[in-house]
């Protein structure tokens, strides 16, 4: 293993970083250690199980220091650290697919009582038909519930945004738990080089510890968490409404927050990361494709080759989709007349990918009629090559001069 | 002037009781408790026994100086109420001083009543009523080798059967036909009678004492008595034992306003007819059970009973439940026997009267009943649970079904239904 | 404030007369086998059954006040109202003022004579050959608990006669305030424990888990108290529905891992909280609002639940938890006991106490015969009392080796008022092999 300095423009003082090889699972294992949670719970599940057996392992070897706690499901994982979360404690843990779905009802929880647990979904499609591979079926299916979700493009951003994950949850303006979405498989597995950074550098940039700070429980302070309140009298609704109307806060807040720990990452490592939107090679495009996770690489191949080939045509990367960067992607959109959007799930009520769904909402508010359309492909670990994304260009640009389909156009269907 | 939300004038039954009940429903209110005697609080029936020797002088106490402190009760000896003051809530002390009250409560009891015969006054004599009167009774008995005793009441027999028992020759002057009048019967009386001439003493019933006289017969100051037949008796130890009468001058003292006629007239509840002031015990004059008219049953039980209801009414005890009205018990020790009553002693029209009596034991039963309910059970030498029969009167339980077998064992047949109705 | 004090209870239900209890107090205090001389007196016939005439040392003891010679006294201690030979002056008023025959005259001694419980270990009730008289020392707990604060507020909305609410309260004031406290939804919290809208029922930090996760939520406290050093008891006060149906796997999981909780499942047999539906600890044949009673179809009519109970505390046992037991709220010093035991073994591991806690409005019975419900589950062996640790294995805490017929029990609620002879029997016949279960168990233990 070698040591290398990164030079670049914007780093004001350079850290030492340490270069090694490892895959997407691990550099979010070492991530956690560096941000030094005191308390992990795992249950095993693929593609996500070779990251809580590297977090066991670091703890094992004395590596990190946390307790690790070996539920008997997903459901209890989420449970424990809930309760850790109570007593003061930074929180850990990873899942995916059906073990997303088992632990849905603690899932939901979280955010309402503003326990600012991080939690890796090394996102898997969603069964059935039966299948253990990759696709964002998984994180798709729970944007609705009041979590941050970030997803990383690279295994590098796995690492280095499940420590910005900690010191955004914990952020008093924000106060929520925060998923950092990374592809299963394609990143999961996907090995390559990493720059691990200085311990002591991330204990600085992660500050003191305060966790929880507004509600615990302590028979230091006894109180009530979590009373039964709505109803249709009394102070019942108003009481509802607050809880509700303060996490809607956390999350516009969380938008903010997520920019500041990334410009603060970003002059501390080096390393910077767009933190809500994305433009690549958007200045002087007609079109743009939209992407989302680690299918962004092979897209942003396909788009120099196409502009290369003369081809006005840019990218949109989305990292944070929950909450939905609507500010942001304005401005994204406002550069461009036609869009292609592709997503690695399926929005089943719209039939569209959900990510194109969402965006729908953000054109109208341009106030102007772009013509796009949706893409579905990568579902189920299916590989989105540079050809499909060819395939996705071509027919973005038509849209520009003919009339935009009104069926998505799924990429795997002939592989 | 001081103040005290609580004064209870008195120290012995009805008072402590009283005090018992005060601070069961109000902990915290200031209580006062007064008394003219000089002693912690003991019972005026304890004090034959103190005559006798059986009990110390010095314990008989009941209560000490750590119960009132326990209870935040101010507790004062020695002082005696002289006039209330009940227009302005004062009660006036001995002393002059005056204390204010919020609710008073009278417990004075009662002092010997003593007749008025010519010369009672130019001669010494005893009474019992205070332990310094018994402390110097049992002190003069020693002495004593003839002595007489007037009235044959409880008091008197008790001390009577000391003084026979202490080597003197005895003589009770009674003016009534029988011995222990009003408390046993004619039958039951002759047994007792029996039982003290057997041991020498002259039982004199029917008779009057019409002057006394100092005598220098025995070298020491003596009585010469003449009853009203003219004959003449000789005492070294005269007892006056006659009766009491409740203690109650300081209600006209003060103008209290207070309704009295024998005692201090009260109601269900204890309360005198003038506001915020109770009675009880031996001073009190309540509703008996067995007639609506108020009279005085100035016995021990009757005393802590009106005691704790006048202190639930003091403190505002919502628990409190109405006097059901006095029902006479007695018990009495004589030469080794014991005899127990119960109840009322007369015989109402239509009712009967059911006896049984064993020459051989000495073992005798007397019953009263009508329609079927118990008004009076006395027995001597026949033990029955007193607090049973008690019941038994107070619940007017019927006893037709059960009369001849609770006749020949009042004590198993008691218990029986004691078990089936409240136990 | 006041004092409970040990009693002597009777069961005239029980007693046969036969006077074993006066011929041994006889013999304590009189040297004689006179029963007449007995401090307790067997009184009334075979026909009307028997009663008794014993001092009930009352708490306002009418034979001291009477007593003119200070010779009575209750003390304060033992509460036995004690006879000083040396003051009393024969004058039999105590005998007067007493209305229960309670204190009476010894023919022997021409003294009165009273119950003065032979110090703590009265003669009379081990001479009893049919166990009607019992020595009740529940009152230790009463003295002990009278003097730890309510942890909970006061007002918390049960139904009239709840026993959770006593059991919750009883145990909460047991454990202590230095308590993180779990209530899942059912009647623990729908009284209010956790409060509602930003008030709150308890004085220790609580919350609402979800049904389903309680055991691990508690875990997750626990381990952090634990990793930062403070020592802070873990307790669940949980319903039979989450614990043995929806939220068994957390639990299950927690006590596999040996979590340091005190979880206590509060079991009434059903979700009655939510309007009475069947669980699986509903026992066989009861009525629930979701195994209700109909003509049914089919020919087959419908008769209540139709499958037996889960025994949950034996489920727990398998897990080989520091501690496991069954209670019971009409035996208090039995419960006491074994949550000292719970509590002891919560610090070190998984501790489970499975308390029968019968419901009024759930079961259909008056509010005033809660611990007489409890009492017959007990009696006929409906459930059995018992407690295990990994060490000393299984143990019944309260043996009854002479059951009543279920038939006491059954009859004693509505819920089961619609069973049928075969329903019954059925019943009868899972009781006796039940307890052979447990019994096998003990065996299997002991060996």
């Amino acid at each position: 293993m070698t040591t290398a300095t990164l030079e670049t423009p914007n780093q004001t003082k350079p850290a030492k970083q340490k270069v090694i090889l490892c895959e997407g699972n691990e550099a979010a294992a070492l991530g956690v250690a560096l941000a030094r949670p005191d308390m992990v719970a795992v249950y095993p599940i693929t593609p996500q199980s070779s990251l809580v057996e590297h977090v066991a392992k670091l703890i094992a070897d004395g590596r990190m220091d946390a307790d690790i706690v070996d539920a008997e499901g997903e459901h209890s994982v989420l449970s424990v650290l809930q309760g850790a979360a109570l007593a003061g404690a930074r929180t850990y843990t990873a899942t995916c697919g059906p073990g997303l779905a088992f632990m849905f009802e603690p899932y939901f929880r979280t955010s309402g009582m503003r326990l600012p647990i991080v939690m890796s979904i090394v996102t898997r499609d969603g069964i059935t038909p039966q299948s253990v591979w990759g696709g964002h079926q998984d994180a798709m299916t729970v944007r609705e519930v009041g979590w941050v979700q970030v997803y990383c493009e690279t295994v590098q951003e796995v690492l280095d945004t499940t420590i910005m994950a900690f010191k955004i949850a914990e952020h008093h303006d924000v106060m929520l738990p925060v998923n950092v979405c990374l592809d299963g498989n394609y990143l999961s597995y996907g090995t390559s080089r990493v720059e691990l950074p200085d311990q002591a550098e991330v204990d600085a940039f992660m500050g003191v510890k305060d966790v929880n700070w507004h509600v615990a429980l302590d028979p230091l302070r006894p109180m009530a968490v979590d009373p039964l309140t709505g109803g249709s009298g009394g102070k019942g609704p108003s009481t509802f409404v607050r809880y509700r109307k303060g996490q809607c806060r956390g999350m516009q807040n969380s938008l903010r927050v997520i920019e500041e720990v990334h410009e603060e990452w970003a002059q501390r490592f080096g390393r910077r990361f767009a933190p809500l939107v994305e433009d690549y090679r958007l200045d002087g495009a007609d079109y743009a494709i939209m992407t989302l996770g680690s299918m962004t690489g092979a897209a942003k191949d396909a788009i120099d080759e196409a502009r290369d080939a003369g081809k006005r045509v840019g990218l949109i990367k989305i990292k944070t989709f929950s909450p939905f960067p609507v500010d942001a992607l304005l401005k994204s959109l406002e550069k461009i007349q036609a869009l292609g959007v592709v997503d690695r799930s399926v929005g089943f009520r719209w039939n569209c990918g959900p990510m194109y769904q969402e965006t729908m909402g953000v054109l109208y508010r341009l106030g102007r009629q772009v013509p796009s359309m949706s893409f579905i492909g990568g579902l189920a670990g299916a590989d989105i090559t540079v050809g499909h994304f060819h395939r996705v260009i071509e027919a973005t640009e038509k849209l520009l001069t003919n009339p935009a389909p009104t069926e998505p156009a799924w990429l795997n269907e002939r592989d | 002037m001081e103040h005290t939300k609580y004064l209870v004038v008195g120290s012995s039954h009805a008072a402590l009781e009283a005090v018992t009940a005060i601070r069961m429903h109000d902990a915290d209110g200031s209580l006062t408790l007064l008394t003219r005697d000089a002693h912690l609080p003991y019972s005026p029936t304890v004090l034959p026994y103190v005559v006798s020797g059986r009990s110390a002088a010095d314990d008989v106490f009941l209560r000490d100086e750590t119960f009132f402190a326990t209870n935040r009760v101010e507790f004062k000896r020695g002082s005696a109420l002289k006039a209330l003051h009940a227009a302005r809530n004062a009660a006036e002390l001995a002393d002059g001083s005056e204390i204010a009250y919020e609710k008073l409560l009278l417990a004075t009891g009662a002092a010997p009543a003593i007749p008025p015969i010519p010369g009672i006054d130019q001669v010494s004599y005893h009474v019992l009523r205070t332990l310094d009167d018994a402390t110097k009774l049992h002190a003069a008995i020693k002495q004593s080798k003839q002595a007489v005793v007037l009235g044959a009441g409880l008091v008197g027999m008790h001390a009577a059967e000391n003084l026979v028992k202490a080597g003197a020759n005895v003589t009770i002057v009674e003016m009534a036909k029988q011995l222990t009048d009003g408390y046993f019967d004619p039958v039951a009386a002759q047994m007792i009678e029996k039982a003290f001439t057997d041991h020498g003493a002259r039982i004199l019933t029917g008779s009057r004492v019409v002057k006394l006289a100092p005598s220098a017969a025995f070298g020491t100051p003596g009585t010469t008595l003449t009853l009203e037949n003219g004959t003449t008796l000789e005492a070294d130890l005269l007892l006056v034992a006659t009766g009491v009468k409740p203690n109650m001058d300081y209600l006209d003292d003060g103008g209290s306003g207070v309704e009295h006629d024998r005692g201090i007239l009260v109601s269900d509840t204890m309360q005198t007819s003038v506001a915020n002031v109770w009675a009880a015990g031996d001073c009190a004059q309540a509703k008996g059970f067995f007639t609506e008219a108020k009279v005085m049953n100035a016995i021990l039980p009757d005393a802590t009973e009106q005691g704790r209801i006048a202190g639930m009414a003091m403190a505002g005890d919502p628990g409190l439940k109405y006097y059901p009205g006095g029902v006479p018990l007695n018990t009495y020790h004589f030469f080794g026997r014991h005899a127990i009553s119960v109840g009322s002693s007369k015989l109402p029209e239509g009712g009967e009267v059911l006896t049984r009596f064993d020459e051989a034991s000495g073992r005798y039963l007397k019953a009263i009943f009508k329609d079927g309910r118990l008004l009076g059970i006395f027995g001597v030498n026949e033990f029955f649970d007193g607090g049973v029969m008690c019941q038994l009167i107070l619940r007017r339980v019927d006893l037709s079904a059960v009369k001849e077998r609770f006749m020949a064992n009042p004590l198993a047949v008691g218990r029986e239904l004691m078990s089936q109705l409240w136990r | 404030m006041g004092r409970g004090y040990n009693t002597i209870a009777f069961d005239a239900a029980k007693c046969d007369g036969c006077g074993d209890c006066m011929t041994a107090c006889a013999t304590a205090k009189t040297g004689t086998e006179d029963k007449t001389r007995s401090r307790i007196q067997i009184v009334g016939s075979g026909d009307d059954g028997f009663e008794l005439a014993l001092c009930r040392q009352c708490g306002d003891p009418k034979c001291v006040t009477v007593c003119p010679a200070a010779a009575l006294t209750k003390n304060a201690e033992s509460g036995v109202i004690e006879w000083d030979a040396a003051k009393c002056v024969d004058c039999l008023l105590c005998t007067i003022g007493c209305a229960y025959a309670g204190i009476a005259l010894d023919s022997g001694t021409g003294h009165v004579a009273k119950c003065d419980t032979c110090d703590g270990a009265p003669a009379c009730v081990p001479a009893c050959p049919h166990d009607a008289l019992t020595y009740i020392t529940t009152s230790r707990i009463y003295n002990e608990v009278g003097g730890w604060e309510d942890l909970f507020t006061p007002g918390l909305a049960g139904c009239q006669g709840c026993n959770t609410e006593l059991l919750m309260r009883h145990t909460l004031r047991r454990v202590g305030p230095d308590t993180v406290l779990a209530t899942p939804p059912g009647c623990v919290p729908g009284m209010g424990s956790v409060g509602f809208n930003g008030t709150t029922g308890t004085k220790v930090p609580v919350f609402h888990p979800l049904l389903t996760n309680t055991a691990a939520m508690l875990a997750g406290i626990k381990r952090q108290y634990k990793r930062v050093g403070r020592e802070v008891n873990a307790l669940a006060i949980a319903g039979d529905g989450g614990a043995s149906d929806v939220g068994f796997q957390s639990l299950s999981g927690a006590a596999e891992r040996n979590e340091q909780i005190l979880f206590m499942v509060v079991d009434n047999e059903g979700y009655m909280n939510t309007g009475m539906q069947r669980s699986s600890c509903t026992p066989y044949g009861a009525w629930t609002s979701t195994t209700p009673i109909g003509r049914g179809s089919g020919g087959m009519p419908a008769q209540g639940k139709t499958q037996d109970a889960k025994n949950l505390p034996l489920i727990m046992v398998n897990h080989r938890c520091e501690y496991v037991a069954t209670a019971s709220t009409a035996y208090m010093e039995d419960f006491y006991d074994k949550l000292g035991k719970a509590i002891e073994a919560s610090k070190r591991g998984f501790a489970y106490l499975h308390v029968y806690s019968p419901c009024t409005t759930g079961w259909r019975f008056p509010t005033d015969q809660n611990m007489e419900v409890a009492r017959k589950a007990v009696e006929t062996n409906f459930v059995t009392l018992w407690e295990y640790t990994p060490n000393e294995g299984l143990r019944l805490t309260r043996p009854v080796d002479d059951p009543m017929p279920v038939t006491e029990y059954l009859k004693a609620m509505g819920r089961f008022r619609h069973l049928s002879p075969d329903q019954i029997s059925h019943i009868q016949g899972k009781v006796v092999e039940n307890l052979a279960f447990v019994k096998q168990m003990i065996h299997r233990s002991s060996v």
